[in-house]
């Protein structure tokens, strides 16, 4: 992971020059909930168009701005329609739409969705430099270190983080990142956990994400009665769906004494 | 044969309760209580349901493929269920749950009444459950995809195949009443049953018209899949498998084999899932397979005997 985090720090190096030079885009496209929250906490004065989910406050941290902001599907019609300068989305996902994008000339940059706290401030560094507003990512990146510097030593209790459908985390998950940062060791496997399972090995403590607003059967487990005698925290799942400089909030809430 | 079909749902029940996840014995009392008992009840208790319905059908219908599932019965049970639980008013009344279940399983039976129109014996009735089948599934999926959660659609695979892991005891108080219920009114329709076998106007010359019976049947069969397939899923092929294993044994009458399709339901449910838990003991299984695709191994070649002895 170190190894990655080098990488990417050297691969920003490298390209800063040539992402700073080019004119500021001044309509960006965001095609993925990740880069719709980088966006708007990035540069919410160009935003041309953002996911629905970016509206969902169970699931992004700048719901109540998005829903002032204009959102469009993954379509690619629907996308030229608003004359982007850049295109923001993922590694995965609607990629022959990005494919039939980048034929029509528009700028496409695939985030890369960090996964623990070294990546996550190269990419917020990245896509500050990109939208023409390293200082605000600075500024980000400033409020989330001292969040985490203010964690205190850490119990190295094993917490067991159960998502959704008895998922558990594995280690290099970035809930695992999270709990590590709070002191805590994650004791997920990243292995689809049945309650019994769960149960005939319980951990000290059981991270989950408060259930969503819209009922499902993954989230229905997390609050079956067979759990209720294990000591347990919930975090805001918007907090962790994407990694940014706002999961450092999970980790404040994850070591409240 | 009910002192032995008895005898093997007791030891079924028993080994529902010694095994599962953490392995085979007795667990400590929350997995017994709030894990095993729920699962191992539900089997039971949807498996007999399931098995009764489809012997129902199949004598009140005078048709060997009729069966929940097939008809479209539980398919239309699946689209009220996600309906009532992705909106949240099953969050907000738990009872709605197996009340919109019920009340898509009626829908669909009475859909399927009018369809099949004057002739319920005939191939148009099964035509129309094939054609209400593939609606309900249309819907489900689309229901599914505009559901207000995004990863609703990841979930399809409960609605279609069915699964008990993880169920709790609100799911079975939720279920027991109204499935106990029509269990208790399907077991009555013997006599019926058996004068509609002699025919129409036989049946009603004896007091038990035809259209009474279906009404009966459609009534009971809606209860009892209503609110199984609204705590777990839309499982398959039960109701059309255990009546065919039955006749050889017991004969052709339709209210002879009512109290035995009832308890074979059960035990082949309870199997059925007694080998979805063990296979990731056994195998190095990531997750368990989910049930409908084993009672689908079981039931396909039953289906494949069952129309060659019509050909032959």
């Amino acid at each position: 992971m170190r190894r990655v985090a080098a990488a990417l720090l050297a691969a920003l190096f490298l390209v800063t020059p040539y992402l700073v030079t080019p004119a500021r885009a001044e309509r960006v496209v965001s095609l993925n909930l990740c880069t719709d929250q980088y966006l708007v906490l990035l540069a919410p004065e160009q935003v041309a168009g953002l996911t629905m989910l970016a509206r969902d406050p169970s699931l992004s941290v700048v719901a109540a701005a998005a829903a002032r902001l204009p959102v469009v599907r993954a379509d690619a019609e629907a996308v030229l329609a608003l004359r982007p300068d850049l295109v923001l989305a993922a590694p995965w996902g609607a990629q022959a739409t990005l494919a039939a994008l980048e034929r029509q000339g528009v700028r496409v940059v695939r985030s890369t969705l960090p996964r623990d706290f070294p990546a996550i401030r190269a990419e917020t560094a990245r896509l500050a430099a990109l939208l023409g507003e390293p200082a605000r990512g600075a500024a980000l990146l400033a409020r989330m270190d001292a969040r985490l510097t203010a964690v205190p030593a850490g119990t190295h209790t094993s917490a067991l983080w159960l998502a959704p459908r008895g998922y558990t985390q594995g280690p290099r998950s970035l809930e695992a990142a999270a709990l590590r940062a709070a002191g805590l060791a994650s004791a997920g496997q990243g292995r689809q956990l049945g309650l019994e399972a769960l149960l005939a090995h319980p951990p000290a403590l059981l991270v989950v994400a408060r259930a969503p607003r819209y009922p499902s059967l993954a989230t229905d487990l997390l609050t079956h009665p067979a759990l209720a005698a294990l000591p347990r925290r919930t975090v805001p799942p918007a907090l962790l769906a994407c990694g940014g400089p706002w999961t450092a909030r999970a980790v404040s809430l994850l070591a409240r004494p | 044969m009910i002192a032995g079909l008895a005898m093997l749902l007791a030891v079924l029940l028993a080994l529902g309760l010694l095994t599962g996840a953490a392995g085979f014995g007795v667990p400590d009392a929350t997995i017994l209580w709030q894990l095993r008992l729920p699962r191992t009840a539900l089997a039971a208790l949807v498996g007999a349901g399931l098995g009764l319905s489809g012997a129902v059908l199949q004598g009140a219908l005078r048709n060997p493929l009729a069966d929940p599932g097939l008809l479209g019965i539980g398919g239309c049970a699946s689209l009220g269920a996600v309906a009532a639980f992705y909106w949240g008013i099953s969050a907000a009344f738990a009872p709605a749950l197996p009340l919109a279940g019920l009340a898509g399983a009626a829908l669909g039976s009475a859909a399927l009444l009018a369809m099949a129109g004057r002739a319920p014996a005939g191939p148009s009735l099964i035509l129309a459950g094939v054609a209400l089948s593939a609606l309900a599934a249309a819907l489900l999926a689309m229901a599914l995809a505009l559901a207000p959660n995004p990863f609703a659609l990841a979930e399809i695979t409960f609605w279609l195949m069915g699964g008990l892991a993880d169920r709790s005891l609100l799911h079975l108080a939720l279920a027991a009443p109204p499935i106990a219920l029509g269990c208790a009114l399907l077991l009555r329709l013997g006599g019926r049953l058996d004068a509609l076998a002699l025919g129409e106007e036989v049946a009603a010359s004896l007091g038990a018209p035809a259209g009474r019976t279906l009404l009966l049947a459609a009534v009971g069969v809606a209860l009892v899949v209503g609110a199984g397939t609204a705590v777990a899923g839309g499982i398959g092929f039960v109701g059309l498998v255990v009546p065919h294993l039955l006749r050889p044994a017991l004969g052709e009458r339709p209210g002879a084999i009512l109290a035995p399709s009832l308890l074979a339901g059960a035990a082949l449910l309870l199997a059925a899932d007694l080998l979805a838990r063990s296979l990731p003991l056994l195998l190095p299984l990531s997750a368990e397979p989910p049930l409908g695709v084993l009672t689908a191994l079981l039931g396909a070649p039953f289906l494949v005997r069952i129309a060659r002895r019509m050909a032959a």
